[in-house]
C-alpha cells in the first residue's frame, strides 16, 4: 500500500508540472528570408512585419496557448541557401510551417523540398501565379488580381496603344503576357514589347524604341535593383509618358528612392502600400513604427507577411491543432479570413490563394501618392476556373496561361 | 512658300540626321559605359596585375559619396571629385592593408579582394540601409526629331575621352608617369635606379581606385544607390579590360569601341538580349583571333 | 649530359618530362595510404553518430568536391584558371533533368542521365578547349573567356521561361528553374527502386569520390600529370622539349570541366532542381576561392576547403545572422594573407616539416 500511495504521490506533482511543460511547447515558425543580398531591399521589411505579428500575436497568448517561435535562417538572396536552410529546418529544426521566398526561383529551388516532406509552406510574395501546391499556401497577389483591375482602367483614361518593356525571365513574360491578353479584350493594341535581362541597367535603346512606338502609356514590369534605373534614365530623356506597373512602388519603394520627378505619373495595383489611409492601415503603421521606428518603408509584402501569420493563426485554431494536415485541412474548407492593414482577405481554397484588396497608387509630380481607385475582394480566381481544386485533387505543379492544368 | 520637294527633302534629311544620330547616341552611351567602368581596372589589372574583384566596391564607394555629398550642399561636380577622391584614398588604405603583400602571389589577390567585396557590401547594408536616395541626372533633355535624348548621357562619351586622355598624359608626360611605367614593366630595376617602389605601387593603385570610383561618380546620378551597385560594372570593365589586352591606353579606346558598337548594333537590331549576349560572344571571338587582346594590334615594340 | 646520350629519341620528351618537372622540385607522390583517402573511408561511418540533418548536410558539401577537384587539377596542377567551372556545371545538371524528365526515373535512366550529362560536359569541353588551347589563348585570357562563356549561359537560360522552351516533355523554365527531376536510384528486390536519397545518397557521394579522387591522383602523379606540371612551370622549357602543350592543357581541361558536371548531376538528383543562378558570377568565383584557399596545388586542401567552406558560410549563418557574409570575409582574408599557399599545404609544413 505505501509503494502504491507514493507512487500516486509522486504523480500527483510529476503529472501538472509535465503538463506545464508540455503546454509552453511553442508553435515553430521557420523563416527562410533573404536579410542580405540583392533581394534584401525589399525582403526586410518582410521580416519585420513577421516579427510584429508574432509578437502581438504572443503578447495575447498564442496560438492555441502556445507561444509561436520564430526560427529565421538568413538565406542571403542565393538559392543554394535557400535550399540548404529548408532541409535543416525541415530534418533538424521540425517547424509546424515555413514561410518565406521572395523571388518566385528561391520558391521553386525549395518548393520539391517542401513537398517531398509533406511541408506546410507559405509564399508570401506577389509573383506571376499559377503555383498548385497541396502543401503551399499564398498570400501574395497574382496577375489576373492586379492586371485586371489596373489595365482596363488606364486604357480608358489614357488610350489604347500600350507599350510593355519586363525583365526577361518567368515573372516577366507572364505578366506580359497577361498585359497581352487584357489589351486585346479590351480592343487595344500592343505598340511594343521588349524583354530585358536581369542584368541590364543601361536603357538608352529601349526609351528610344518607345519614343518610335509612341504608345499612349507604358507598362513596367522591371525587376531589381540594376533594372530600376529605368525610371531616372527615362526621365532624364524626358520621356513623360504614364506609366504603369503591378510590381513597381509596391515591393522596392522606387518613389523613395529615386529624386522627383523620376516616378511621375506611375500607376500601380499593390495590395497596400503605407500611404494607404484607412483605419486599418494607420493603425497597423503606428504599431509598426512603434517597433521598427526606422523601417525605410512598409510594402506590399510587408503586410502579406503579417496577414499570413495571422491566417496560420486563424487556420490552427479552426482545426484545433498545428499538425501540418490538420491546418491544411481547416484552410481548404474555406473560410480562413483575417482583418489585417487591407482590411478584410481570405484565403481561397480551391487555388490557396488569397484574395486582396487592390488600392490603385497614383505617383504624383513629388512621388506623393494618390489613390483614385481602390478594389475590395478581388479574388484569385484563375487558378481555379483553369482546373485547379486543391480542396478535392491533390497537385504539386506550377501552371501558366500557356499551361494550364490538363482538364 | 516652301514647294514640296523642299518640305520632302528637309523631312527626308532630318530624318536621316535623326537616325544617325540617335545611333551614335547609343554608341557613346555603351562605349562611355564600357570605357568608364574598365579606366581603373585597368590601371589595377592591365598594368599591376592585380586581380581586384573589389572593383565594384570603389564604384560604388565613390558613388555613395558623391550622392551624400551633392545632398549636403556641395555642387554637384565637385562632389564627383570628391567621391573619386574617397575611392583612390580608401583604394590606398586597401593597398597598404591587404594588396602590398600580395604581389609575388597575383593569384591570392582574387581570394583577398572577393572576401574585401563581402565585407564591403555587407556592412554598407548594415550601416547604410539598403539603398539611399539617389540624385536627379543633372542638365536637362534635348529633341531631335521624334525623339528627345538626356543632354548628361550624350556627353558622357566626352568624359570619357577626356578622361582618357587626362590619363595619357599622366603617363606619358609627367614624372610619375614615367616612374610608374618603369616600376611596373620591371620594378626590380626601378629599384635599383633609385625610386621608391612600394610608394609608386601605392598611388598607381590609389589612381586605379580613383578611376573606379570617377565611373561610379559620373552614373550615380543615373542609376539605384544600393550597396551591390558596383556589381553591374564588373563585367563589362574585365572583359573590356581584357579584351584590350595590357596596355591600359592603346588597348581600352580600341576594346571599349568596338565592342561598344557591337553592343548598341545588336540592342537596336535585336533587342537588350542580343545585345548582352552579343557583346559577350565578341569578348570570345576577339580574344580568339588577337590572344594578346586589341592592344597588341597598335603596340610598337 | 651523359644521360641524355643514353636516351633514344623517342624516349627524349617524356623523360625530359620527367627531368624537367624534377628539377623544378615537384615531390614524388607517397604509395603508403593516402591520409585523405582514409578520412574519406571514415565518412562512411558518419551516420552512426551524425543526425540525419547532419549526413544531409554533409553529402551536400561533398557535392561541390568534384568541381573543385576539377580545378585544382586544371589550375594547380595546369595552370588553367577557368571560370567554366559552374557552367559546366548547370549544363550538366540541366541534361540529367531533360533527360530523366523525359524518360522516366527508373534506375536505368537515372544514371543514364548521368552518363549522357557526363558526355555533354566532355563534348562541349573538348569543343571550347580546342578553341581556346589551340587557339593559342593563354593566361588571364582563359578566365575572361570561360567568364563570358558562363555568362552568356546563365543570360540565355534565364530567359527561357516560355513554353517553346522545351526538350521533349522538359520545361528549361527560365529563370525560375527546371525541378521535378527524380534522385538517382539503383534496382531494387520486385518493382520497388531503391531510392538513393539520405544516408544512400552519401554513399554513393563517397563512392564516387573515393574513385574521382584516386583516379585523380594517379592522373596526376603519371607522366602525364607531371609533363602537366612541366607544363605549368615553363610553357616556353617545355614546348622547346618538344611537348604539345596544347594537347595536354586540352586534355586536363576536359577532365576538369567534366568533374564540375559531375558536381552539377548530383547537385540536381540531390535537390530536383537547377537554375541558371547556378552559373552566375558569384556563382562562377566560388569553386576559385575553396581551391585557392585550400591551396591549388593540393588535391585534398580543394576537398577539405570546400566542405568547411560550405559548412562554415552555413554556421554564420545559424550563429551570425546579418554578420555572416562580414564574418566570412574577414576568415577568407585572413587565411590567403597569413597562408600564402593554402591551409592544408602550410599547415602540413608546420606540422610534418617537409
Amino acid at each position: 500500500m505505501n509503494k502504491i500511495r507514493r507512487m500516486a504521490i509522486a504523480c500527483a506533482f510529476t503529472l501538472p508540472v509535465a503538463m506545464s511543460v508540455m503546454a509552453v511547447e511553442p508553435v515553430k515558425l521557420g523563416l527562410l528570408e533573404d536579410q542580405s543580398g540583392n533581394f534584401s531591399l525589399a525582403v526586410i521589411p518582410k521580416i519585420h512585419a513577421t516579427q510584429l505579428a508574432i509578437d502581438e500575436i504572443n503578447a495575447k497568448g498564442g496560438i492555441l496557448g502556445r507561444p509561436i517561435k520564430l526560427i529565421h535562417y538568413d538565406t542571403q538572396s542565393d538559392n543554394t541557401k535557400f535550399q540548404e536552410f529548408a532541409r535543416r529546418l525541415i530534418q533538424t529544426d521540425k517547424p509546424e510551417v515555413i514561410f518565406g521566398g521572395f523571388s518566385s526561383a528561391s520558391r521553386e529551388a525549395i518548393r520539391p523540398i517542401m513537398d517531398k516532406a509533406k511541408q506546410l509552406y507559405f509564399y508570401n510574395n506577389q509573383y506571376e501565379g499559377g503555383v498548385c501546391d497541396s502543401n503551399v499556401f499564398v498570400t501574395g497577389a497574382v496577375p489576373e488580381q492586379q492586371f485586371s483591375t489596373l489595365v482596363p482602367w488606364l486604357m480608358e483614361k489614357y488610350g489604347k496603344r500600350v507599350y510593355t518593356i519586363a525583365a526577361d525571365y518567368n515573372f516577366g513574360q507572364i505578366s506580359a503576357e497577361w498585359v497581352r491578353k487584357i489589351v486585346k479584350e479590351n480592343g487595344g493594341t500592343m505598340a511594343g514589347e521588349e524583354f530585358i535581362p536581369l542584368s541590364v541597367n543601361q536603357f538608352g535603346q529601349t526609351i528610344q524604341n518607345i519614343q518610335k512606338a509612341k504608345p499612349d502609356f507604358v507598362m513596367t514590369l522591371l525587376v531589381g535593383n540594376l533594372q530600376s534605373a529605368y525610371f531616372e534614365q527615362q526621365a532624364a530623356a524626358n520621356l513623360n509618358l504614364p506609366m504603369g506597373s503591378s510590381i513597381q512602388v509596391g515591393q522596392a519603394y522606387e518613389h523613395k528612392r529615386f529624386k522627383p520627378p523620376a516616378l511621375k505619373n506611375m500607376y500601380v495595383t499593390p495590395n497596400y502600400i503605407e500611404e494607404v489611409d484607412s483605419p486599418a492601415s494607420n493603425d497597423f503603421k503606428k504599431r509598426f513604427k512603434a517597433k521598427y521606428p526606422n523601417e525605410p518603408y512598409i510594402s506590399q509584402e510587408a503586410a502579406n507577411a503579417y496577414d499570413a501569420v495571422y491566417i496560420y493563426k486563424a487556420a490552427a485554431e479552426k482545426a484545433k491543432s498545428t499538425d501540418m494536415v490538420a491546418v491544411r485541412k481547416a484552410l481548404e474548407g474555406g473560410g480562413i479570413c483575417t482583418d489585417g492593414p487591407q482590411g478584410k482577405v481570405c484565403m481561397d481554397p480551391k487555388s490557396h490563394h488569397m484574395s486582396h484588396t487592390i488600392y490603385l497608387a497614383h505617383v504624383q509630380d513629388d512621388h506623393s501618392i494618390k489613390f483614385p481607385k481602390v478594389w475590395n475582394d478581388i479574388q484569385p480566381y484563375w487558378l481555379g476556373e483553369a482546373g485547379c481544386n486543391l480542396a478535392v485533387k491533390a497537385d504539386y505543379s506550377q501552371y501558366t496561361p500557356s499551361n494550364p492544368p490538363k482538364k | 512658300m516652301d514647294c514640296p520637294g523642299a518640305t520632302f527633302s528637309k523631312g527626308l534629311a532630318m530624318t536621316l540626321l535623326t537616325t544617325v544620330y540617335s545611333f551614335l547616341y547609343q554608341f557613346g552611351d555603351s562605349f562611355a559605359y564600357l570605357t568608364l567602368s574598365a579606366l581603373g581596372l585597368a590601371v589595377i589589372f592591365g598594368m599591376m596585375g592585380v586581380i581586384n574583384l573589389a572593383h565594384g566596391e570603389f564604384v560604388m564607394c565613390g558613388a555613395y559619396v558623391t550622392i551624400l555629398t551633392a545632398k549636403a550642399g556641395v555642387p554637384l561636380p565637385l562632389a564627383m571629385l570628391t567621391g573619386a577622391l574617397a575611392a583612390a584614398c580608401v583604394g590606398a588604405i586597401l593597398e597598404y592593408l591587404v594588396v602590398r603583400h600580395l604581389y609575388n602571389r597575383l593569384f591570392d589577390s582574387i581570394v583577398a579582394t572577393w572576401a574585401v567585396s563581402l565585407i564591403t557590401q555587407q556592412a554598407m547594408l548594415i550601416f547604410a540601409g539598403p539603398s539611399i536616395e539617389g540624385l536627379s541626372t543633372p542638365f536637362n533633355s534635348f529633341e531631335l526629331g521624334d525623339y528627345s535624348f538626356s543632354t548628361y548621357r550624350a556627353l558622357l562619351p566626352f568624359f570619357a575621352i577626356a578622361v582618357l586622355a587626362g590619363l595619357y598624359l599622366l603617363f606619358f608626360r609627367t614624372n610619375y608617369g614615367v616612374y610608374a611605367r618603369a616600376t611596373i614593366q620591371n620594378a626590380q630595376m626601378a629599384k635599383c635606379l633609385g625610386l621608391r617602389t612600394p610608394r609608386i605601387y601605392s598611388m598607381t593603385f590609389a589612381l586605379g581606385a580613383g578611376l573606379a570610383g570617377l565611373a561610379g561618380a559620373l552614373y550615380a546620378p543615373t542609376i539605384t544607390a544600393v550597396p551591390t551597385m558596383g556589381s553591374s560594372f564588373i563585367v563589362p570593365a574585365f572583359v573590356t579590360v581584357v579584351t584590350g589586352g595590357a596596355n591600359v591606353l592603346l588597348g581600352v579606346l580600341p576594346a571599349a569601341g568596338f565592342l561598344g558598337l557591337i553592343q548598341s548594333g545588336m540592342t537596336a537590331a535585336f533587342g537588350q538580349l542580343a545585345g548582352q549576349i552579343g557583346l559577350l560572344i565578341t569578348v570570345i571571338f576577339v580574344i580568339r583571333l588577337l590572344p594578346m587582346g586589341m592592344g597588341h594590334l597598335f603596340n610598337r615594340r | 649530359m651523359t644521360f641524355l646520350n643514353k636516351m633514344k629519341t623517342t624516349e627524349l620528351p617524356k623523360a625530359a618530362a620527367t627531368a624537367v618537372a624534377q628539377s623544378t622540385g615537384a615531390r614524388p607522390w607517397k604509395n603508403v595510404a593516402d591520409p585523405m583517402l582514409l578520412l574519406i573511408v571514415a565518412c562512411f561511418f558518419t551516420p552512426l553518430f551524425l543526425s540525419q540533418g547532419g549526413v544531409s548536410n554533409l553529402a551536400y558539401c561533398l557535392i561541390w568536391t568534384f568541381a573543385a577537384i576539377g580545378l585544382a587539377s586544371m589550375w594547380g596542377f595546369g595552370g588553367i584558371l577557368s571560370f567554366g567551372q559552374t557552367a559546366f556545371f548547370g549544363l550538366a545538371g540541366y541534361c540529367y533533368g531533360v533527360f530523366t524528365i523525359n524518360f522516366g526515373d527508373s534506375p536505368l535512366s537515372t544514371w543514364a542521365g548521368v552518363l549522357s550529362g557526363l558526355l555533354l560536359c566532355m563534348v562541349l569541353a573538348a569543343l571550347l578547349g580546342y578553341m581556346i588551347f589551340y587557339g593559342g589563348i593563354k593566361d588571364v585570357f582563359i578566365g575572361i573567356v570561360t567568364l563570358s562563356v558562363t555568362l552568356v549561359f546563365e543570360t540565355f537560360m534565364a530567359q527561357t521561361a516560355g513554353p517553346k522552351w522545351a526538350i521533349g516533355a522538359a520545361r528549361l523554365n527560365g529563370f525560375n528553374g527546371m525541378s521535378a527531376m527524380p534522385s538517382l536510384s539503383l534496382p531494387g528486390a520486385g518493382a520497388e527502386h531503391i531510392l538513393l536519397e539520405g544516408n544512400y545518397f552519401l554513399f554513393t557521394v563517397l563512392v564516387l569520390l573515393v574513385i574521382v579522387y584516386v583516379a585523380t591522383k594517379k592522373l596526376l602523379s603519371s607522366s602525364f600529370g607531371l609533363t602537366l606540371e612541366a607544363i605549368r612551370e615553363n610553357p616556353h622549357r617545355a614546348e622547346m622539349l618538344g611537348i604539345d602543350i596544347r594537347r595536354y592543357q586540352l586534355l586536363i581541361f576536359i577532365f576538369g570541366s567534366t568533374l564540375a558536371g559531375l558536381s552539377g548531376i548530383l547537385y540536381t538528383a540531390w535537390g530536383s532542381y537547377i537554375t541558371p543562378s547556378s552559373m552566375g558570377l558569384t556563382a562562377s568565383a566560388m569553386p576559385i576561392i575553396w581551391v585557392a584557399t585550400g591551396g591549388r596545388r593540393s588535391l585534398a586542401g580543394a576537398i577539405i576547403a570546400t566542405v568547411a567552406l560550405l559548412d562554415l558560410s552555413q554556421e554564420l549563418v545559424v550563429y551570425g545572422s546579418q554578420y555572416a557574409l562580414v564574418l566570412m570575409g574577414f576568415i577568407l582574408l585572413v587565411v590567403v594573407m597569413l597562408m600564402p599557399a593554402g591551409v592544408l599545404p602550410t599547415l602540413k609544413t608546420m606540422f610534418f616539416r617537409q
